[in-house]
């Protein structure tokens, strides 16, 4: 009844307040739509021709680039890259994410420090961070190779950035190294927030540290680590500078994921069309991840 | 037959003594309150009885176990906290089932435990439920219920009605004696509420700064405290207490403070001359007549009786009880005398010992249970 109420006459009051609602989220939907919508439709529209790069010239072909995509294998193969690519860095950052945050939510010494030391690989640009890298993959004077042949572990040097599969895995790792402490803040966060008295109550009723783990840590994780892995799925499948700059999708094509091959069409083969047309295919699968991700968010509120 | 035992339970926390010292004897059966301000070791007593704090010294004992490097799981206790600690992912029938879970109960036999305790705690057409969906008194059950179905030798509780409404507060304070008289097992309940100590407990144990006060009945606790921490902690509103000298005068024991005198009647073999406090409870005063002179300051009215604040020589306050018919008011001034046989007397200091003879006072047990309701209602 008061609900039919308020509806049928709106005070000045509230008239008011809806108008100053509407003037404060202006700006922000403006960027927005400068800022994604635009770039978005473009991106969509350009997909729809044949574009030569430099000169910005282009014609009609409608769905002939997208018809084209599809068939070839690189799409594919670049797809397969980046579904191991993410699959496999995103679970590293998971394992050693919760693991460390577990390890620094003991009551360790230098228990501070170590978690702003933790950050490091985050904070650090990624070029610097990839350069350094380089140097401990280097196959002719990398400390890695060095180590591990004074050692005595193998006798030959290995070719980590060169080669097959060892590319790929090198990449997975300094994926997960460079992104592993976001997991860590955020596991961490939750952690402390977990009620002793949860474990207390456990321990009473005869839970050893195992089944306390698996029983209360790991259910009151659950929530953050839904956020975690959708968050880091989306960032790490369009990852492009640290791959790139590691090894710029070799050896040949090994290691190319889609945001390589997007640049690779538009700069490197001139072809804005395609590249519009790669874009918008990895966009539509980003869009799963996001349904999915959004979903789960509903579901959690509710 | 004592089931827990407390032999010299020590607990330090870096610099910090919070149980000093600590003697207890809990018998079979027995329902004991662990009762004192916050701070003074109570909790910390209880953990160490859970396994959830190490003692730094002494032994503890239940059953015939000595349980000191028992893990918690290991001690046969339950323990029902003061945040209900119910797993929050799990249904009401999960977090009771758990315990029975971790002790490898079948599963059919563990739902039939289950659907026993739910009944018993009105749970049933909840077990489905999570424990946010319930209200504070239903996590309080589940709680409860959790401690109940593995039928543990010891059951703790840690401030477990803090968290509730007074009004519910008090319907689970007669559930849980109920409970106790049902289940006739041991419970050790730690409380800062002397209401809930006095009105369900065999025996209270007061403490204050980590050492152990008085280990007596309710009845004891409030007419013969051992000492004046206990007599001032005791008791709603709380004994008037008067720092004042003791003096002997042929033959008889008098107490003297600042304007006035009392006979102090039944002093036992300990009572020296010199410094010494003397306690009266609000219901040993009356107002009226008296040698004593006092200005009212505030008149508290409670419905069945007014309680009266009343400045007495120079700053003292005595808080006496009158009828509600009595017209007393603030401002005026009044006559009051003190029942020298309702006097507590005691040494100097903050837990200066009682001077009285023991059983010193003459009404019987039904008489002051009725004070003592009165006196914390």
């Amino acid at each position: 009844m008061r609900h039919i109420m308020a509806k049928q006459q709106q005070t000045l009051l509230e008239r008011r307040y809806s108008m100053l609602g509407l003037f404060l989220i202006a700006p922000t939907v403006l960027v927005f739509c400068a800022v994604i919508v635009y770039p978005l439709i473009s991106a969509v529209y350009l997909s729809l021709f044949k574009i030569f790069t430099p000169t910005l010239e282009g014609s009609w072909v409608g769905l002939d680039n997208y018809r084209v995509l599809l068939s070839k294998g690189e799409f594919w193969t670049s797809l397969r890259a980046n579904l191991i690519w993410t699959v496999g860095t995103l679970s590293l950052q998971i394992i050693f994410g919760v693991g460390m945050a577990l390890v620094l939510h003991q009551n360790i010494w230098f228990r501070s420090l170590a978690r702003s030391l933790i950050l490091f690989p985050y904070f650090i640009s990624t070029v610097v961070a990839v350069l350094v890298w380089k140097w401990l993959f280097n196959d002719l004077y990398g400390i890695l190779n060095h180590l591990m042949i004074t050692a005595g572990l193998i006798d030959w040097p290995i070719d980590y950035l060169g080669s097959m599969p060892n590319a790929m895995i090198s990449v997975i790792l300094v994926g997960a190294w460079k992104y592993f402490p976001f997991v860590v803040i955020a596991v961490l966060a939750r952690l402390q927030s977990i009620p002793d008295q949860l474990y207390e109550a456990a321990k009473i009723d005869g839970a050893g540290p195992i089944a306390r783990f698996f029983d209360i840590t790991l259910p009151q994780l659950r929530e953050v680590l839904v956020v975690i892995i959708m968050l880091r799925a989306i960032w790490d499948f369009k990852e492009f500078d640290l791959i790139f700059l590691l090894t710029g999708g070799g050896p040949v094509t090994s290691t190319q994921t889609l945001p390589l091959l997007v640049y690779k069409e538009a700069f490197a083969l001139n072809q804005m069309g395609m590249a519009s047309a790669y874009a918008v295919i990895m966009m539509l699968i980003m869009l799963g991840f996001m349904l999915v991700y959004i979903r789960r968010t509903r579901s959690e509120e509710s | 037959m004592a089931d827990v035992v407390l032999s010299n339970v020590n607990k330090v926390f870096g610099t910090f003594t919070a149980v000093d010292g600590l003697n207890l004897d809990i018998r079979q059966g027995e329902f004991v309150s662990l009762l004192g301000p916050s701070g003074c070791g109570k909790t910390t007593t209880l953990r160490m009885l859970a396994g959830l704090e190490f003692p730094s010294g002494g032994e503890i004992r239940i059953g015939d176990r000595m349980v000191n490097d028992l893990a918690p799981g290991q001690r046969d206790i339950a323990m029902v906290f003061q945040s209900y600690a119910l797993y929050p992912h799990m249904s009401v029938g999960q977090n009771i089932a758990y315990p029975l879970k971790k002790r490898g109960v079948a599963k059919a036999e563990r739902t039939a435990m289950v659907a026993k305790t739910a009944e018993m705690l009105q749970l049933t057409p909840l077990l489905n439920r999570k424990p946010r969906e319930l209200s504070g008194g239903q996590q309080q059950r589940v709680a409860l219920g959790r401690a109940l179905v593995r039928d543990p030798k010891v059951f703790l509780l840690d401030e477990p009605l803090s968290n509730l409404d007074a009004k519910l507060r008090g319907y689970m304070r007669a559930e849980l004696i109920e409970l106790h008289q049902r289940l006739g097992r041991t419970m050790v309940y730690v409380t800062h509420d002397q209401l809930e100590a006095m009105t369900m407990s065999d025996r209270i144990a007061v403490m204050e700064s980590g050492k152990l006060q008085q280990f007596a009945p309710p009845q004891v606790v409030y007419r013969e405290p051992a000492n004046r921490f206990v007599a001032s902690f005791i008791g709603t509103p709380g004994m008037n207490i008067v720092d004042g000298e003791l003096l002997q005068e042929n033959g008889r024991w008098i107490f003297q403070s600042q304007g006035f005198s009392v006979d102090a009647p039944n002093l036992g073999p300990d009572a020296q001359s010199g410094a010494a406090a003397m306690g009266i409870r609000p219901e040993g005063l009356s107002i009226g007549t008296g040698p004593i002179e006092g200005v009212v300051q505030l008149v508290e009215q409670t419905g069945h009786e007014n309680i009266v604040v009343a400045r007495v020589g120079d700053g003292l306050r005595m808080t006496g009880r009158t009828n509600p018919d009595q017209p007393v008011r603030a401002g005026e001034t009044i006559k009051l005398s003190i029942d020298a046989n309702k006097a507590h007397f005691f040494a100097e200091g903050a837990t200066g010992k009682r001077l009285n003879k023991a059983a010193a006072t003459s009404d019987g047990p039904a008489k002051s249970q009725s004070a003592l309701k009165e006196a914390t209602s």
